[in-house]
């Protein structure tokens, strides 16, 4: 992965303006319920973008969409210059998108390494013949693997951990793992689905810390559903606010904060700036 | 003495189909009844080949494998594909067994259909089945430790996820299913030339059930417990009459006990190496404290292997 | 031309039980998401009872059908509450509720093999050889009376499903069970309720099958065409189940009637691996999606 310095973040100092992902008029519909309704969102490559909104607004769905679990009924999905829209979720993952899940989704019977060792794996790098006799290309393969696995791990401080059962380990740590994993994909956007879930004021912290470090270190493009407002404030530079399906606001931390729309939808009667985001 | 050896044949020809459903049910979580039917597509080829055709054993073997690994597309393209449950394969599965038995009961020309095909020739000895036995525990080991068969065992943990990190879902669902149907088309193919006589009614579900049995007592996610149960179930009821009768009987029951109390099974999730042993040994000379989960071992790359994390 | 009304005639009162042994399988399906193996089993436990209410204990014949469907009812809340309510509880993995399924169904059945032995034996109290003459058109009576059964059954089971309120409560959980647990539906009583169904569908079909052929341990095999008949109407609906059933069974009586009996079943695996093909949701799918 490039070290891109990014070292400040806002939109204008990115290494590059390339647009990574695009959705335009992005809709999908089950029975009579338009879930996401002619969504548009810009990604620039480098991004840390916020995506955020009350529960049942949709930002969820949009990453499934954009992920392939779901089809778009209506528009189109375009990641580095190619319609994904509807194409199976391993092609898309192996295009270079990547993402961890509201509810954690590990491989709990999986040791720590190995589940990090799956995000470099996933399409094998040998074949099955090599495999089954056990040639020399598999073995280094799996060698090589098993040091950029350990790599990862180190990166995100959970290297000490490599043997261990990944459901045997605690929630926040888990959390990290999923993002390990996801981040052994190599991808080129990485989608993070309440990476700050059940996590109190001081893991919050930590967490942002970490996820500012990881930012300014890979210059990856990441997607953020957050619903501690603290969180999302404080580490994106740009933000989109979804209500109902529909996209209510963009733009930097201040502009949202002082969207009528937005804190009428969103924030409640608090018009201060939001502090220790509670989930809605 | 000749009884023995025929438990250790039968055992033995035992263990490969089941290392095979190990595979496919113990490590990537497919639920399969129905594969007595590869057996049967296994055995009746190499019989017709080798009696038949005359060509040689090995080769009756061969193509014992591959025909049952090929049929298996005919039950796995349609319903492995990513979106569908578990429950499409199983009763696919299940249709398919019968549909080969019916279809063999039936087939009188050249294999003479539910009366049997008689006049193979004894070429199953103690001593192949020993020897098919250690290559094929060897390769499927390797299969397991592979990326492949870690790819598998991700897919039976949390299917969704495998999925979006990459993974072909189907592509190796349907590896592991050829991979199983292969095995158990060579056990059928050594069955028949053991019992030298083959008739349909020897693959009936009685014998799926047997095969998944070894796999849920010996224990999810482990090579080394289906390998003792698989042999344990033949030589148990051959020892202790009475039992056979009513083995399907306590297999049931034990089903429901297992998956409620110990789903694992004996060995779920542990395997024989060396390094284990090693450690074993040291517990038992040392009185070393049993290592936990945390515990820092060498990265799994340099161990021999071990069956999954552990 | 009279052939083919023949076969439409049979195939219809075969769809018929196809069709409801389908919906008792798929209430549970679409309800708790496993495949209930023993669903064959109960089925054999059925026309055991009625066999042995009627010849042993001297039942009269319509009571005996009355205790067969009891019994089967009761076996199947019996096996929920013991075997599948403990794993689901536990959230366990659907590998280990088909396994605890599958342990059922070899139980009972070989239990069934040991205990009464594997031979056939006829129906008693009943000959399913009458016939009934509607125009050119000779149907068995028991295939007409099955016939009318089995559609009365499913209209009151409609009924019952779309009318009440305890029907509500099924197709509430049948959307999302952890939902409807939440909106204060009682779970536990929609199992009740959803297996007792069950239950008397099996040994509904199973006092049929043991009538038109014979009573035997494996009885329950043709169980097997009640799934293939889910999943050609599409695994999880309802209304697909019944058409499922209804396009197999007078499909597989069009072959048995025009190329050959025997290979009834080879067909019905053929046509489950064709729709699985061209129609991996079956006829009316429910495309599920996985909540992520």
């Amino acid at each position: 992965m490039d070290k891109i310095a990014t070292g400040g973040i806002a939109k204008d100092e990115t290494a590059t303006d390339e647009i990574i992902l695009q959705t335009r008029d992005l809709s999908v519909q089950f029975g009579g319920l338009k879930a996401v309704n002619r969504v548009n969102l810009t990604v620039t490559r480098g991004d840390l973008l916020g995506l955020i909104g009350p529960n049942g607004a949709g930002k969820t769905t949009i990453f499934n969409l954009i992920t392939g679990s779901l089809v778009p009924t209506e528009g189109e999905i375009i990641f580095r210059g190619h319609q994904i829209g509807g194409k199976r979720p391993d092609v898309i993952a192996r295009m270079g998108i990547s993402r961890t899940f509201q509810n954690i989704r590990l491989f709990p019977q999986m040791s720590v390494l190995e589940n990090v060792a799956i995000g470099l794996h996933a399409a094998p790098k040998y074949t099955v013949l090599e495999a089954l006799f056990r040639l020399p290309r598999a073995v280094r393969s799996d060698r090589e693997v098993n040091r950029k696995a350990m790599e990862h791990l180190e990166r995100v401080g959970l290297a000490e951990y490599h043997d261990a059962k990944a459901g045997s380990l605690p929630y926040g740590l888990q959390r990290k793992l999923e993002i390990a994993r996801a981040m052994a994909t190599s991808p080129q956007l990485l989608l993070l689905d309440e990476p700050a879930a059940g996590m109190n004021n001081e893991e919050c912290q930590s967490f942002i810390a970490f996820l500012r470090q990881l930012h300014r270190e890979t210059g990856l493009s990441i997607v953020l559903i957050e619903h501690h407002m603290n969180v999302v404030m404080d580490l994106c530079p740009r933000i989109y606010v979804l209500n109902l399906g529909e996209v209510l606001a963009e733009g930097d931390p201040r502009e949202i904060q002082r969207n009528p729309a937005v804190i009428r939808a969103y924030l409640g009667e608090r018009r201060r700036t939001a502090r220790a985001g509670d989930r809605a | 003495m000749g009884y023995l050896n025929s438990i250790f044949i039968l055992g033995g020809i035992n263990v490969l189909a089941v290392v095979g459903v190990a595979v496919l049910t113990g490590y990537t979580g497919l639920f399969t009844i129905g594969h007595a039917a590869f057996m049967a597509i296994g055995g009746y080829t190499a019989a017709v080949l080798v009696v038949k055709l005359n060509q040689p054993f090995w080769l009756g073997l061969v193509a014992a494998g591959f025909a049952a690994a090929l049929s298996s597309l005919i039950v796995g393209y349609p319903t492995l594909r990513s979106k569908l449950k578990g429950d499409y394969f199983a009763i696919a599965m299940l249709g398919f067994g019968e549909a080969v038995r019916l279809l063999l009961n039936n087939t009188y020309k050249v294999i003479n259909g539910a009366i049997g095909f008689t006049g193979i020739p004894l070429y199953t000895t103690s001593l192949l089945v020993l020897a098919l036995d250690i290559v094929g525990i060897w390769l499927i080991r390797n299969f397991v430790i592979s990326q492949y068969g870690k790819n598998c065992v991700a897919i039976r943990e949390q299917e969704v996820a495998a999925e979006l990190m990459g993974i072909d879902v189907m592509k190796t669902k349907l590896w592991a299913l050829a991979i199983s149907a292969f095995y158990a088309g060579v056990a059928g193919g050594l069955f028949g030339f053991y019992m030298t006589y083959l008739v349909p009614s020897m693959f009936t579900s009685s014998k799926s059930s047997d095969l998944l049995a070894a796999v849920v007592f010996g224990g999810i996610n482990s090579l080394t417990g289906p390998v003792l149960a698989a042999f344990l179930l033949v030589a148990l009821p051959e020892l202790l009459r009475f039992l056979y009768v009513w083995r399907l009987v306590i297999y049931g029951l034990l089903f429901v006990i297992i998956m409620i109390f110990r789903p694992q099974g004996l060995l779920g999730y542990r395997d024989i190496s060396w390094a284990s042993l090693k450690r074993f040994a040291g517990r038992l000379g040392g009185g070393g404290r049993r290592s936990g989960p945390g515990l820092k071992s060498p990265p799994p790359a340099r161990v021999a292997a071990s069956g999954g994390g552990r | 031309m009279v052939l083919f009304l023949q076969q439409l005639v049979t195939g219809l009162s075969i769809g018929g039980i196809y069709a409801l042994l389908a919906v008792g399988y798929a209430l549970i399906f679409s309800i708790f998401d496993f495949t209930n193996w023993a669903f064959g089993s109960l089925m054999m436990v059925g026309a055991y009872g009625g066999f042995f209410a009627i010849s042993a204990f001297h039942f009269p014949f319509w009571w005996g059908i009355v205790f067969a469907l009891i019994l089967a009812g009761a076996v199947s809340i019996f096996v929920e509450f013991v075997a599948y309510r403990p794993l689901r509880h536990r959230g366990a993995p659907r590998l280990f509720l088909m396994v605890t399924a599958m342990g059922v169904d070899i139980f009972l059945t070989n239990l069934a093999v040991v205990l009464i032995g594997g031979s056939f034996r006829p129906f008693p109290g009943v000959s399913a050889q009458q016939v009934v003459h509607l125009g050119p058109v000779n149907v068995g009576r028991l295939d007409l009376i099955a016939a009318v059964i089995s559609v009365s059954a499913l209209l009151a089971l409609w009924y019952f499903i779309e009318k009440t309120k305890p029907g509500l409560a099924i197709r509430a959980a049948s959307h999302d069970t952890a939902t409807a647990g939440l909106m204060g539906i009682n779970v536990s009583s929609v199992a009740f309720i959803v297996f007792s169904i069950s239950g008397v569908i099996s040994a509904v079909a199973g006092t049929f099958f043991g009538i038109k052929y014979a009573v035997w341990p494996y009885l329950g095999g043709i169980s097997n065409k009640a799934f293939i008949s889910s999943v050609i109407g599409g695994l999880g609906s309802l209304p697909g189940a019944v058409l499922g059933g209804v396009v197999l069974g007078v499909l597989e009586t069009m072959v048995s009637g025009y190329i050959s009996s025997t290979y009834r079943d080879l067909f019905a695996f053929t046509l489950l691996v064709l729709t699985l093909l061209f129609l991996p949701y079956g006829l009316m799918g429910k495309k599920v999606q996985d909540k992520i």
